[in-house]
């Protein structure tokens, strides 16, 4: 997976070898990493939105009043 | 970089991108700060929240394709042709400034021995869109849900903005060869565009609970913490200063550039490679501030919230042209555009019964709007670009800065690309039921749940005895 083993060889190379990529996987592995980012993005905006629409409705369902949230400021 | 001229300026030039990106968070810090300011107790923690996630959700998406839109979209396409390979298609060839190096799986979006400048430059624009986005956070506030403004942040911030900074805020732009527009440092690709989709997310989204009596005359929700709301706005004021830097090319021979034989002029430039000083901006961003302070002072009877909002105000307004204006130009455009902005916000919360709860669609949205149509009256006349001039219309030169080409270039960034996309995306989101908060969550707080927890483990460790 290391792009470099050895600076002082990378260093020596032609000018155009050493003005490259030196992250791991360079050349071989940037499409996997961007599908995974688009399957974390989209799984990240799934469950998130389950969750805050959950929280809503229970929040909802109670029925609480404009001045309710006064009797839970806390004094810590 | 194998000569020290060579190796001094490419890392300078990636130094100072750098710095502009540090500078430039403090613009967020500052939003965050703003908003929970104006927003009520009630509400704080998932104001800030909202806010606060579309970091990472305008981030990812500038990385996937938001870049690459900017440099594919300078033609239109289809509008007028690009100076690198004379076609009016989307730029995706193998030229140098092109699209095709600016998706998530090339190897300069990363660590590369090769390139010093992508990624500083992509953060200085990523900064960009993330302002975008918080603009119009703050006018919503205390009714969206979080999971549409997320949509909409991705919306204006990785799509909307990127498209208008691909056709006006581009050296490529069809825009500057079409119309002649000049917009130095963003009152309209930012400011204009973001208070418009502001506006048409508002449009849908209707008035916090309470906003408007049975009469319909509005009633003012005042900042909950006026300290927060100064901090976040001096720090927004000091960010800005950060983004009129990231808006020039610190250093650039211009010589070569515009094909000049045997001529060498080093100069700072503005994003459209024509020459400025970092000092003359200096001169306009701080007298612009002073007008916008001054006529804000002025017009909102000494308030403090309007002051501040206005300082910023006055530069927004003068951000078109301020690469070029004399100072006291400066001053008194800022002025002009905080007086009409502020005008405007009253009369269209009346009128329309617009609930804007920080006021951003008048600040960022009219005074982007004002800036860009004075701007087109003061600088007329002026070359758009240093590369060729030509007539308006003409598509292959570059037009003149005109009175017209920037009234419809104000149209095209508040209307065309800001409000209407704004406008269907919001009411999208409603036809599916994911705009807008419950009623009853919005009378209870959003913040009710997590404040009850708290309250309960207060009484816990308070009754404690080890």
């Amino acid at each position: 997976m290391a792009t470099v083993t050895n600076w002082i060889d990378h260093l020596n190379k032609p000018a155009e070898e050493v003005a490259g990529a030196i992250y791991p996987g360079a050349g071989s592995s940037e499409g996997l990493l961007v599908i995974l980012a688009i399957i974390i993005w989209i799984g990240w905006h799934v469950l998130t939105a389950k969750s805050e629409s959950d929280e809503l409705e229970r929040l909802a369902r109670k029925r609480h009043g404009p001045n309710d949230h006064k009797s839970n400021i806390t004094d810590w | 970089m194998t000569d020290q001229l060579g190796a001094l300026t490419t890392i300078f030039t990636e130094f100072y991108y750098w710095i502009t990106v540090v500078l430039m968070f403090l613009i967020h810090v500052g939003f965050c700060m703003y908003e929970v300011g104006a927003s009520r107790y009630k509400h704080h923690q998932h104001t800030l929240m909202k806010n606060t996630m579309l970091i990472p959700l305008v981030t990812v998406t500038w990385f996937l394709f938001g870049w690459w839109i900017y440099w594919a979209f300078p033609t239109g396409p289809g509008i007028a042709p690009s100076i690198m390979n004379e076609s009016t298609a989307l730029i995706t060839d193998e030229t140098l400034f092109s699209a095709m190096w600016q998706v998530p799986t090339s190897d300069i979006m990363a660590v590369n021995l090769g390139d010093h400048i992508n990624g500083v430059f992509w953060a200085a624009f990523l900064l960009f869109s993330w302002t975008a986005a918080s603009i119009v956070s703050g006018a919503i506030i205390e009714r969206i849900t979080t999971f549409a403004f997320g949509i909409l942040a991705i919306a204006i911030g990785s799509v909307f903005w990127t498209i208008d900074a691909a056709w006006g805020w581009h050296f490529d732009g069809w825009m500057l060869k079409i119309l002649g527009y000049h917009d130095a440092y963003a009152s309209g690709v930012i400011h204009a565009i973001a208070g418009g989709f502001a506006l048409g997310v508002l449009m849908v989204l209707g008035p916090r609970i309470g906003k408007f009596s049975s009469s319909g005359e509005p009633r003012n929700i005042g900042p909950r913490n006026p300290w927060l709301v100064t901090i976040g706005l001096f720090l927004i004021y000091t960010g800005f200063w950060g983004f009129y830097a990231a808006c020039n090319i610190p250093i650039f021979d211009l010589g070569p550039e515009y094909g000049m034989e045997g001529i060498s002029y080093w100069t700072a430039t503005n994003i459209y490679v024509t020459p400025t000083t970092l000092s003359g901006i200096t001169f306009n961003f701080l007298m612009s501030l002073s007008g916008g302070l001054l006529a804000g002072y002025w017009i909102a009877k000494g308030d403090p919230f309007w002051t501040y909002s206005s300082g910023l105000a006055g530069i927004i307004c003068a951000s078109a042209g301020n690469d070029l204006y004399h100072p006291i130009q400066s001053m008194i455009i800022g002025m002009i555009g905080v007086v009409l902005s502020y005008k405007l916000h009253y009369f269209v919360e009346r009128k329309f019964k617009i609930d804007d709860a920080v006021g951003a669609v008048a600040v960022h949205g009219y005074a982007g709007f004002i800036g860009l149509v004075i701007c087109g009256f003061v600088l007329n006349g002026y070359p758009s670009s240093g590369y060729s001039v030509g007539a308006m219309w003409d598509g292959t030169t570059y037009a003149s800065i005109n009175p017209l080409g920037m009234f419809l270039g104000a149209i095209i960034m508040f209307f065309v690309l800001g409000l209407i996309p704004g406008y269907i995306i919001a009411k999208v989101l409603h036809g599916m039921g994911k705009l807008r908060i419950p009623r009853e969550a919005e009378i209870a707080g959003l913040d009710y749940e997590m404040m009850e927890t708290a309250k309960s483990d207060e009484k816990a460790v308070a009754s404690a005895t080890r």
